[in-house]
């Protein structure tokens, strides 16, 4: 699935890929980057993703979701566990309102043990230096 | 919540207010899932829909319209939801001082009793701009 093709792509140095395999990613615009060696989640911008109308502005649960999809695909491109890892908690800090633009997220696994996995997660829009929202998650890799 | 576009999107809907709580509904869609056929909606949804419950039981304190910031959101999931199984949400003010507002939310499985993730979030809110 999902992860089956992410392995497919650890061969490519470059690639910017739509992750439409899965339902929840194609309905957030989710596509999956590699750059210079980094992994970059891409929220590419739809007006389903605004929460506040006037002015217009990105929904923080959509924020929230793309860090946790960072979070997931960067903990399976360094190490393939065979099983889905399961969230246990996200702890999200919002910095500045999300722009109706494209949101870009991107997780440091800080600590992976053989059961848990620390991750932090940062998004940003158009200035990498202004994230618009920074995040602290948890991860068991076994049942 | 139809003002709220990705409200909308994720199809939830107001159920009910029982002293002071929100209860709120998101209905199985299998849009939401991240594995396709697996039943399971992604924790981004649940995610979302928390953000939103929060926000809504925030509102739920003035009288007249204020805008909103979200300040923090902490999620904890207790489990997967159950296959095919839409959820609710119970959201409800903890403290209002300053400013600032402290929330909490309660996500089950519709169906069942089972608790699937518990939410806390800060918002700080704008005074009323005045219309010259």
């Amino acid at each position: 699935m999902i992860f089956d093709f992410l392995t497919t792509l650890k061969d490519s140095q470059e690639f910017d890929q739509s992750l439409d395999i899965s339902p929840y990613a194609k309905m957030m615009g989710f596509r999956l980057r590699r750059q210079d060696e980094q992994l970059t989640t891409v929220m590419k911008f739809h007006s389903d993703l605004i929460g506040s109308p006037f002015p217009p502005a990105l929904h923080g649960g959509t924020v929230a979701a793309l860090m946790e999809m960072a979070a997931l695909t960067q903990l399976f491109w360094d190490k393939n566990f065979g099983i889905i890892p399961k969230a246990i908690d996200i702890t999200v800090d919002y910095l500045r309102a999300g722009q109706p633009e494209d949101a870009f997220a991107r997780a440091r696994v800080f600590r992976r043990g053989r059961r848990f996995a620390t991750l932090h997660a940062k998004a940003w829009q158009s200035d990498p230096k202004k994230p618009i929202a920074s995040a602290m998650l948890h991860f068991q890799l076994q049942d | 919540m139809l003002l709220i576009p990705h409200a909308r999107r994720l199809g939830l809907q107001f159920l009910t207010k029982q002293e002071g709580t929100l209860i709120i509904e998101m209905p199985y869609n299998p849009e939401l899932e991240i594995i396709p056929d697996s039943g399971i909606m992604a924790n981004g949804a649940i995610t979302a829909l928390l953000d939103t419950a929060l926000g809504a039981a925030v509102y739920e304190q003035f009288e007249v319209y204020r805008r909103i910031v979200t300040l923090d959101l902490r999620v904890d999931y207790f489990e997967k939801p159950s296959p095919f199984s839409s959820v609710i949400i119970k959201a409800r003010c903890l403290k209002m001082k300053d400013h600032i507002v402290f929330v909490q939310g309660d996500v089950y499985c519709k169906d069942s009793e089972l608790q699937i993730a518990h939410g806390i979030a800060v918002f700080s809110y704008a005074d009323v701009e005045k219309i010259s």
